[in-house]
C-alpha cells in the first residue's frame, strides 16, 4: 500500500509549491496563501525523511514521457539538504520580509525556483530534468531582481543571459545524448554515452550547460553579482541548494562510472582547482560579506568539480567518490546557507545577542575550513582519502593541493568574519530577531550534525594524522589571519588614522570588482552588440535604398519602353496601317508561290 | 444518400454561405452579423469534429467535382488535411470573437467580416485539397480575399501595404500556376498521392522536375515568407490586430507552409525529392531565413512588426523540418504547424490587446504593463516561452523532435540554427517581458479605455487566454493520444513507413 502511494505523494509533495504559487496571485486566496509560502517545503523533507528507499513513477504521458523518483541515495541526500535549506530559508523570510510590501512577488518566484529545484532532484529522465531546471533558473531571476535596484538589475541581466547559454548548451547536450543513445532515461543515457561517438561534444556542452549553474571557473561571473542583490534567504538558497542542481545535473548525464575519461577528468580537475584558488584569491579583496561568501561557493564548487573530475578519471572508485561528492555537496550546502543568513541577523542583532551570534557563526565558518571534528574535516578527509584513485602525476599533488586549498578557505572565512565583528550603525529590522535566530540556529545545528550522521561508518579512521592534516591548514590560516590583523593596526597607528571611521578606512586589500572576468570581457560584447545594431538598423538598410535607388534610376532611364508606345501611336494613323497590310499581302502571295 | 461525400464541401460552405450573406445585410445589423458568423464557426467545428471521428473509424470524406477534362476538384480529408483544418477552425471560431471585441464600433464591418468568412472558406479548401488545381485555385482565393483585410483601415499605409502584398502574392501565384501546368503536361494527374506522384518519370525528367519543384517552391514561398520572397509580411502589420493574427497564425503563412509540406510529401515524395537534390538547398534556405527573421526582430520597437519578423523566423522552422528528409524531422516540422500556430496567435491578441485598451504599439511604451493587464501579459509570457522554446511549453516540443530528427538525418548543423534561433529568440523576447514585469509603469499611458473591473474586454480578454492554455497543455500532455504530436507522428508514419 504504501509503495503505490508514496511516489504520488513524493511528486505531489514536491509540486505543492507549483500549486501554491498562482494562489498567491488571486486576491481570494492571497492571504492563505502568503501564510503557507514559507513552509512550502516542510512537507517534503518530512516526506524524504520517512519514505522507502527507492521510490518511482511512470507518466507516460506528461511531456515526452517522464519518470520521476527518488532512484539512489544520492537523490534522497539531494532531496534531504535541498528541502531542508528551502524550508529554513522560507522559515527565515517569514519574519525577514513580514512587512515589506513587494513579498507576493518574492514568495511567487520564490515557489517556483523551490518547485524547480526539487523537481530536478527527482527526474529520473532527461525531459523532466530539463523542464524543472529550466523552471528553476527562470524563476530565479526575479528572485535576483527583487530589489529593483540598479546593481540588481544589472545582475539579473547578467544572470538570464547566462542561464539562457546555459539552457540551450544543455538543449544541445541532452537532443544528442538521446539521439545517441535511443534513450530518456538517465541510466540508459549514461551507460550509451560511454561509447557514443559523439560523447565528447556531448560532454563538453554539458560542462558549459551545468558549469554556468555550478560556478565552474570563466562560466561564474553571475554569481558574485547575484548573491549580494538577492534578499539574504535568497541568497541561501541560491548558493546551498541551486548551484548544486548543476553538480546534479554532472552527476546524471556524465558517464560517470562508465568508463576511464583521463582527458575529460584532467580538464575537469583543472578548471576545478584554478576554481578553488581563484574563489579564494578574489573574494579575500571583497568588502562586501554576501560577495566574498559568492566567491567562497565558487571555491568550494571547484572542489566538487575536481572531485567530478577524478571520478572520470577511475570509473572503478565511482561508487564511493559518489558518496563522497553528495557528502560534500550536503556539507557546504548547509553550511553556506547557515553563513548566508548569518549576515542577515547579525544585521537585525544590537549588543550581546549580536556577539553571541557572531560566535555561533564560527561553527559553519570552521567546518568550512575543516576544522576538527566538524562536518568539513569529514568530507575533506573522505576526498583526500580518494585521491588515490587519481592518474599518476596527481597521486602526489592532489592532497598537497587540498590542505593549501583548507588553508585558503580558512584565511577566506576568517575575512568574512572580521568583515562581519565591523560595528554596524544602521539595521533594517526591528522587531524580533528571534524569528531570524530560529531558523538559522536550527541551519548551524543540522549542518554540523547531517554529514555525520549521513556518511558510512567507517569512512574515516580516526588517526592522529588524519587529526592533525586537518588541523594544520586551519591553525596557519588563523594564526596568519592574526597576523595581518596585527600588522594592520600597526599601520594604522603609524599612519595615524585613529578617526571614528578609522576601521572602513583600514581595509588595505586591492579593490577587485565583484564579476572580476565580467568587466573586461563584457566590453568586448558591448563592442560586438553595436556593431551589428549600427549595421541593421542604418547601414544594412541604405545599402538596400541605395542599390533600389539605383535601380530605379536604371529601370526608368531605358528609353526602349516608350518604343511601343511610339509604335501604337504610328499604327494608328491610317496609311500606315494600309502601307502594312499591302505588306503582309505581298508577303503572303510570295510564300504561297514558293510553297 | 452518402454523406461521406458530401462533407467536405458542407465544411467549405459552412463560411462561405454566412459570408455571402453578411455582405447583403445592412451595416447596422449587429447581432445578425454576430450571429452568423458564430453559428457558421460552430458549425464548421462540428462538422470538422465529426470528419475526424469518421477518419478514425475508416470513413472516407472525398468529394468530386467536374472542372476541367481530366481534371477534377477534389476535397478530401486525410490526416493531414484535418490537421490543418482542425487548427484553421478551431483558431477561426477564437478570431472571430476576438475580431467582434476589436472592431467594436468601427464602419465597414460588413465588409470585413464578409471577407473574412471568405478567407477562411479559402483557408479551409486549402487544406481539403486533393490535388494540386484544388490547391492552386484556393490558393488564389485566399489571395483575393485576404487583400480587403489587409486594406481595411483604408489609410495610405495600408493602400501601400496592400499594393506590395498584391504584387509579391500575384507574382508567386503566377509562378506556382506555371510550375503546375508543367507538372500537368509531364504527369497527367495531379492527385496528392503519399509519396508523391512523379516517381514514374525516368531520369531524363530530372532537370525538369528541380525547375518546377523551383517554380512551386518559389510560388508557395511568397505566402510562407521565405527569404527573399518575405518583403510583404512586415508591412502588413498596418491591419487590424485579427487579421494579423488570422493571416500570421492561421491562414497565409500556414497555408504557404502547408503547400510546401504536400509538394514535398504527396507531390514528389521525400525520397524523390531528396534523390533530385532538392531538399538540401531547400534547408538552407529556411535555416538562413529562420537567423535572418530573428535577426531583424532584434532591431525593431514596434511590436506587430517584431512579431512579425518572428513569424517569419518561426515558419521556416516548419519548411526546415519538412526539407530534412526524415521521419523524426517531419513530426517536427509538421507539428510545429500547429504549436506555432497557437502560440503566434496568443501573441497577436495580446499585441492586439495592448493596442486597443492603452494605444500602446511600441515595445518601449510597454513598462510595467504586466501590472494593469496581469492576464494579457500572463498569456504574452506563455506565448513568448513557447518561442525560445522553453518547455513545458509546445515550442520546445517542436524543436526537441526537430533537433532530434537532424541529428537522426546526419544533419548535425541545424542543432547550430534551433540553438542560434533560440537564443534570438530570447534576446528579443525577453526584455519585453522584464520591462512588462519588472518595470514600473509610466504615469500615465497613451489612452486608457476602462472596461469596469476587468482589463480589457471580455471578448478581447478569453481568446488569448485559451490560446496559450492550450499552448501549455498540449505541450505539457504531448504524449497523450489525439494530441497534434500523435497527429503528425501518424502523418509522418503514413508518409515514410506505409506501403
Amino acid at each position: 500500500m504504501s509503495a503505490i502511494i508514496s511516489p504520488t505523494y513524493l511528486v505531489l509533495l514536491v509540486l505543492f509549491p507549483l500549486i501554491l504559487a498562482p494562489a498567491l496571485l488571486f486576491r481570494s486566496t492571497q492571504s492563505i496563501a502568503l501564510k503557507l509560502a514559507p513552509w512550502a517545503a516542510l512537507p517534503v523533507l518530512l516526506q524524504v525523511l520517512f519514505v522507502a528507499p527507492t521510490v518511482s513513477l511512470h507518466l507516460p504521458w506528461l511531456l515526452l514521457g517522464s519518470e520521476l523518483g527518488i532512484g539512489d541515495p544520492t537523490s534522497r541526500l539531494f532531496l534531504l539538504f535541498t528541502a531542508l535549506l528551502w524550508w529554513l530559508a522560507g522559515m527565515y523570510a517569514r519574519v525577514y520580509l513580514a512587512q515589506q510590501p513587494r513579498r507576493v512577488s518574492f514568495y511567487l518566484y520564490f515557489l517556483l525556483a523551490m518547485s524547480g529545484n526539487l523537481g530536478l532532484i527527482l527526474a529520473q529522465d532527461v525531459g523532466s530534468f530539463y523542464v524543472f531546471f529550466a523552471l528553476m533558473s527562470f524563476a530565479a531571476y526575479g528572485l535576483v531582481v527583487h530589489e529593483r535596484s540598479q546593481q540588481a538589475i544589472y545582475a539579473g541581466r547578467v544572470y538570464i543571459i547566462l542561464a539562457v547559454i546555459g539552457e540551450l548548451a544543455l538543449f544541445a547536450a541532452m537532443v544528442m545524448a538521446v539521439s545517441a543513445t535511443n534513450a530518456m532515461g538517465f541510466e540508459a543515457v549514461r551507460t550509451g554515452l560511454a561509447q557514443a561517438e559523439s560523447r565528447d561534444l556531448i560532454i563538453l556542452l554539458a560542462l558549459i550547460g551545468f558549469g554556468i549553474k555550478a560556478g565552474v571557473i570563466g562560466l561564474h561571473v553571475w554569481l558574485p553579482l547575484a548573491h549580494p542583490v538577492a534578499p539574504t534567504p535568497a541568497s541561501a538558497v541560491l548558493s546551498g541548494a541551486m548551484i548544486k542542481a548543476g553538480l546534479l545535473g554532472w552527476l546524471r548525464l556524465l558517464p560517470l562510472g562508465e568508463t576511464a575519461l583521463l582527458q575529460w577528468g584532467e580538464v575537469f580537475m583543472i578548471l576545478g582547482l584554478v576554481a578553488a584558488f581563484y574563489g579564494v584569491i578574489v573574494g579575500l579583496t571583497q568588502r562586501d560579506p554576501k560577495t566574498l561568501l559568492a566567491y567562497s561557493s565558487i571555491s568550494q564548487m571547484g572542489i566538487m568539480t575536481m572531485a567530478i573530475g577524478l571520478g572520470l578519471t577511475a570509473p572503478n572508485a565511482y561508487p564511493m567518490i559518489l558518496i563522497v561528492i553528495t557528502l560534500y555537496a550536503l556539507h557546504h550546502g548547509l553550511n553556506k546557507g547557515a553563513l548566508f543568513l548569518g549576515v542577515g541577523v547579525i544585521a537585525a542583532c544590537h549588543g550581546v545577542q549580536r556577539r553571541w551570534v557572531w560566535l555561533g557563526l564560527w561553527l559553519p565558518a570552521l567546518a568550512l575550513a575543516g576544522a576538527p571534528l566538524s562536518s568539513g574535516m569529514l568530507v575533506k578527509l573522505m576526498l583526500k582519502a580518494q585521491t588515490v584513485n587519481a592518474p599518476e602525476h596527481w597521486i602526489s599533488l592532489l592532497p598537497i593541493l587540498l590542505s593549501v586549498s583548507a588553508l585558503a578557505t580558512t584565511l577566506l572565512v576568517g575575512r568574512f568574519l572580521f568583515l562581519l565583528s565591523k560595528p554596524k550603525t544602521s539595521t533594517n529590522m526591528q522587531g524580533s530577531a528571534l524569528g531570524l535566530i530560529v531558523p538559522w540556529a536550527m541551519l548551524v545545528v543540522s549542518a554540523q550534525v547531517l554529514p555525520w550522521w549521513f556518511a558510512p561508518p567507517s569512512s574515516i579512521t580516526w588517526q592522529l594524522t588524519n587529526i592533525i592534516s586537518s588541523l594544520w591548514p586551519v591553525l596557519l590560516g588563523l594564526a596568519l589571519i592574526v597576523a595581518s590583523l596585527v600588522w594592520m593596526r600597526r599601520r594604522q597607528r603609524q599612519a595615524g588614522m585613529s578617526s571614528p571611521q578609522g576601521y572602513e578606512n583600514s581595509d588595505f586589500t586591492p579593490h577587485i570588482p565583484p564579476g572580476d572576468l565580467l568587466i573586461p570581457l563584457s566590453h568586448i560584447f558591448i563592442f560586438v552588440y553595436n556593431f551589428t545594431r549600427r549595421f541593421s538598423v542604418y547601414l544594412f538598410p541604405r545599402w538596400r535604398d541605395t542599390c533600389l535607388a539605383a535601380f530605379k534610376r536604371l529601370w526608368s532611364g531605358i528609353t526602349a519602353w516608350r518604343a511601343p508606345e511610339q509604335i501604337e501611336t504610328r499604327l494608328a494613323h491610317w496609311h500606315n496601317g494600309l502601307l502594312l497590310f499591302v505588306l503582309l499581302g505581298l508577303l503572303l502571295a510570295w510564300w504561297s508561290w514558293n510553297a | 444518400m452518402n454523406w461521406d461525400k458530401w462533407i467536405p464541401l458542407m465544411v467549405v460552405a459552412s463560411s462561405l454561405l454566412p459570408g455571402l450573406i453578411i455582405f447583403t445585410l445592412a451595416e447596422k445589423r449587429g447581432r445578425l452579423r454576430t450571429t452568423l458568423n458564430l453559428l457558421g464557426a460552430v458549425v464548421k467545428l462540428g462538422l470538422v469534429g465529426l470528419m475526424v471521428w469518421g477518419v478514425y473509424n475508416e470513413h472516407h470524406y472525398e468529394t468530386r467535382l467536374a472542372l476541367l477534362p481530366n481534371l477534377e476538384l477534389v476535397l478530401r480529408a486525410g490526416p493531414l488535411s484535418l490537421l490543418f483544418v482542425t487548427l484553421s477552425t478551431a483558431l477561426w471560431f477564437v478570431t472571430t470573437v476576438y475580431a467582434i471585441g476589436y472592431l467594436e464600433g468601427s464602419a465597414h464591418r460588413n465588409r470585413f467580416f464578409g471577407f473574412f468568412s471568405l478567407c477562411v472558406t479559402a483557408t479551409v479548401g486549402v487544406a481539403l485539397s486533393g490535388n494540386l488545381i484544388t490547391f492552386l485555385l484556393f490558393y488564389e482565393l485566399l489571395t483575393l480575399s485576404t487583400y480587403p483585410l489587409l486594406v481595411h483601415r483604408g489609410t495610405e499605409a495600408a493602400r501601400r501595404a496592400g499594393q506590395t502584398y498584391l504584387i509579391y502574392t500575384l507574382f508567386g501565384g503566377a509562378l506556382l500556376l506555371l510550375g503546375t501546368v508543367w507538372l500537368y503536361s509531364l504527369t497527367g494527374t495531379l492527385e496528392f498521392t503519399p509519396r508523391g506522384f512523379i516517381s514514374g518519370l525516368g531520369p531524363e525528367h530530372n532537370s525538369a522536375l528541380i525547375m518546377i519543384f523551383i517554380l512551386l517552391i518559389a510560388g508557395l514561398g511568397v505566402k510562407a515568407a521565405l527569404f527573399p520572397l518575405h518583403g510583404w509580411l512586415p508591412k502588413a502589420m498596418v491591419a487590424p490586430a485579427p487579421v494579423s493574427a488570422l493571416l500570421h497564425a492561421v491562414a497565409v503563412v500556414k497555408a504557404g507552409a502547408f503547400g510546401i509540406v504536400r509538394v514535398v510529401y504527396d507531390v514528389f515524395g521525400v525520397e524523390t525529392a531528396a534523390l533530385l537534390g532538392v531538399t538540401m538547398p531547400l534547408a538552407w534556405l529556411a535555416a538562413f531565413t529562420i537567423i535572418y527573421g530573428s535577426v531583424r526582430a532584434l532591431y525593431q520597437d514596434d511590436l506587430k512588426r517584431r512579431l512579425a519578423f518572428s513569424t517569419i523566423s518561426q515558419v521556416s522552422y516548419i519548411i526546415l523540418g519538412v526539407a530534412i528528409a526524415g521521419p523524426i524531422a517531419t513530426i517536427g516540422g509538421v507539428v510545429h504547424l500547429v504549436h506555432q500556430g497557437l502560440m503566434k496567435i496568443t501573441l497577436f491578441f495580446c499585441a492586439g490587446n495592448l493596442a486597443e485598451t492603452l494605444e500602446i504599439h511600441k515595445v518601449s511604451e510597454m513598462n510595467g504593463v504586466g501590472r494593469r493587464m496581469p492576464w494579457t501579459m500572463a498569456a504574452f509570457t506563455i506565448g513568448a516561452f513557447g518561442m525560445i522554446g522553453a518547455p513545458p511549453i509546445a515550442g520546445f516540443i517542436s524543436k526537441w523532435y526537430l533537433g532530434l530528427g537532424a541529428l537522426d538525418a546526419g544533419q548535425d548543423w541545424v542543432i547550430l540554427v534551433l540553438i542560434g534561433s533560440s537564443l534570438l529568440n530570447a534576446m528579443y523576447f525577453l526584455p519585453i517581458l522584464h520591462r512588462a514585469w519588472f518595470r514600473e509603469p509610466p504615469k500615465q499611458w497613451p489612452a486608457d479605455h476602462q472596461f469596469g473591473d476587468k482589463e480589457t474586454a471580455w471578448a478581447l480578454l478569453l481568446p488569448p487566454v485559451v490560446t496559450a492554455a492550450f499552448a501549455l497543455g498540449i505541450g505539457l500532455l504531448a504524449s497523450l493520444p489525439f494530441t497534434p504530436l500523435d497527429w503528425a507522428k501518424l502523418i509522418a508514419t503514413r508518409e515514410f513507413y506505409q506501403q
